[in-house]
């Protein structure tokens, strides 16, 4: 059977496009195609290679590690996460500002 | 390296004081979570005054995997083998806490280390279902690693049990009892026992420090005491609001004595257990550091006790508060009631000392490392990396840092030295954060003696 790709487009990598079958994990499409992304525990566990999804939708069953807060604001797992549609994303650190926040300056607060 | 063809290490604590300033450190340095995305690596610092590249990094030993998180480390071989002339104290491993791989770096040459081989993450969670090591100890030609996780992250973990040559052999422990997580251990054969503390699983600390978690009891509080031997807990103590999130342990070097203490990091909190005559353990707060109201901060902020350490004749406590930003010096003659004798203040939450030694602190006292002799006293900055981009968001782009205090042995007290600081933001390949630390030959929370 003919495996069905997408097409995600790395907006902060110089709009760089990269095909991405339907269970292949972004991660590993972008390190294919020489794109080294942060990458950690490489299950979903851990956050260190969160980025954000700006459009299409994604599937990531075991990305155990965004809490709602994080998911609400639009971030993804790129270990675990494959695409199911065509896709705009943000990759690395520098989209990192609204994942973490200090749990003693705003316990109750949703977001920033 | 105190070696003498008599095996690793010293034949007791108080050789072990004698035997000379030590001139390198090992640290482990961090890209994780900074934006370089290069494999985290070990750094060689200088320490010796006399060296024209005192305080400075001179050696770099990468790791083959990016993503591991370095954080703990550990010897194959301590003075527990001293006198057994086959051993050398020639591997260092340094588990990978969010890849559960093990990287053994030879260090043979101790000026430069290099990398010897990994025990593959991968491999490690196939045949013992466990994940994310911490605490490497080492027992003749076992050697003992904490796992803070099954293979998907969860808890409790256990131990993993490799042999000389770091092959697998299988989970160390034969019964677990009630233990939920797992955190740092020490051992003690004489007296046949052992203590393990609990952080909690890595799904949920990996990710960050969320207040939610606490209140879901989805973190430790409670200290487990073991048979050795039988490799089995016998006694755990679950120890509330006061005892919650039990990091390092750590027991008194001397062989003779059965007993030591711990922090409660979250309650940040100082207790002391011991071995009773009759064979059960118990333990007591002796340390309580209360919370600050920040304004600002809705929550109070507890100190957070992250490491604690006992100088090698036994007689000082020291511990790290990594969001208040102080270090300490205790005087624990009297075991029950110690008495505070020293304190300095690095970078933190407070804002009280936000630059030392011409270098803005990003981070606050964490890993500590004491010289043999006690007089010296090391700290980086790093706690983890997620938590540090909560807690201390700036350290990513600019690097931690390592400190040197000198530590007054006679009447106590302690000073920043002046004359010391590694800036990890001037990295070539670009800023990275440090945490535990290690002398060549063994220090004050590497070697035990039997
Ligand atoms: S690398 Fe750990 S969650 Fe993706």
């Amino acid at each position: 059977m003919a495996e069905q790709k997408h097409r995600v487009t790395i907006n902060n990598r110089g709009g760089a496009v990269i095909e991405v079958a339907e269970d292949q994990t972004i991660y590993d499409a972008a390190l294919a195609a020489g794109f080294q992304l942060p990458i950690a525990c490489n299950y979903g566990g851990c956050i260190t290679c969160a980025g954000k999804l700006l459009s299409g939708r994604v599937r990531q069953p075991k990305g155990t590690a965004l809490n709602k807060r994080q998911s609400q604001a639009g971030y993804i797992l790129m270990c675990v996460a494959r695409p199911k549609e065509d896709c705009a994303i943000e990759v690395g650190v520098e989209t990192h500002g609204q994942l973490y926040r200090n749990p003693f300056a705003a316990p109750q607060k949703r977001s920033v | 390296m105190a070696n003498n063809g008599s095996g690793p290490g010293y034949a007791s604590p108080a050789e072990a004081m004698k035997a000379g300033r030590e001139k390198l450190l090992y640290t482990v340095a961090l890209y994780v979570g900074t934006g370089v995305e290069k494999p985290d690596y070990l750094a060689t610092v200088d320490v010796d005054p006399d060296s024209p590249t005192y305080s400075q990094v001179v050696a770099r030993t990468e790791m083959p995997q990016i993503g591991d998180e370095l954080h703990h480390s550990g010897w194959n071989a301590c003075s527990s083998c001293h006198g057994h002339a086959h051993m050398s104290r020639q591997y260092l491993l340094m588990p990978g806490v969010r890849t559960s791989n093990i990287n053994v770096i030879d260090v043979s040459d101790a000026k430069n280390p290099r990398h010897h081989k990994v025990v593959s993450g991968e491999d490690i969670k196939a045949k013992t279902n466990l994940s994310a090591p911490h605490t490497v100890h080492c027992l003749h030609s076992d050697i003992i690693i904490s796992m803070l996780g099954d293979a998907d992250g969860n808890g409790p973990g256990g131990f993993l049990h490799l042999d000389q040559n770091f092959d697998i052999v299988g989970r160390w422990e034969n019964d677990l009892g009630d233990m939920k997580y797992n955190y740092d251990f020490w051992y003690q054969p004489r007296h046949n026992m052992m203590v393990s503390s609990e952080w909690g699983a890595p799904n949920t600390f990996m990710p960050g420090f969320d207040l939610e978690d606490v209140g879901a009891g989805k973190y430790g509080q409670t200290i487990h005491f073991w048979d050795f031997e039988g490799k089995k807990i016998v006694k755990s103590i679950d120890m509330g609001a006061d005892g919650m999130i039990p990091l390092e342990v750590r027991g008194m070097h001397d062989p003779a004595s059965n007993e030591g203490f711990f922090a409660a990091t979250l309650s940040s909190n100082v207790f002391r257990w011991w071995k009773t005559d009759d064979g059960d353990f118990e333990i007591e707060k002796v340390i309580d550091v209360p919370t600050i109201d920040v304004e600002g901060f809705p929550v109070p902020m507890p100190s957070l006790i992250t490491d604690i350490l006992i100088s090698m004749d036994d007689k000082y406590l020291y511990f790290a508060n990594w969001l208040h930003g102080d270090l300490r010096q205790y005087d624990i003659t009297d075991r029950a009631n110690p008495k505070l004798t020293g304190q300095v203040w690095l970078g933190g939450q407070l804002g009280k000392a936000p630059e030392v030694n011409g270098v803005t602190v990003q981070g606050a006292p964490q890993m500590i490392q004491l010289s043999l002799d006690g007089k010296r006293l090391y700290v980086t900055t790093s706690l983890f990396s997620t938590w540090d981009n909560q807690f201390y968001p700036d350290m990513k782009d600019k690097g931690g840092q390592m400190y040197m205090i000198d530590c007054d042995t006679e009447n106590g007290g302690m000073t920043i030295n002046p004359d010391f600081v590694v800036d990890f933001g001037n990295e070539p390949n670009g800023p990275s954060r440090a945490h535990e630390m290690r002398y060549p030959g063994g220090d004050v929370t590497s070697d035990i003696w039997m």
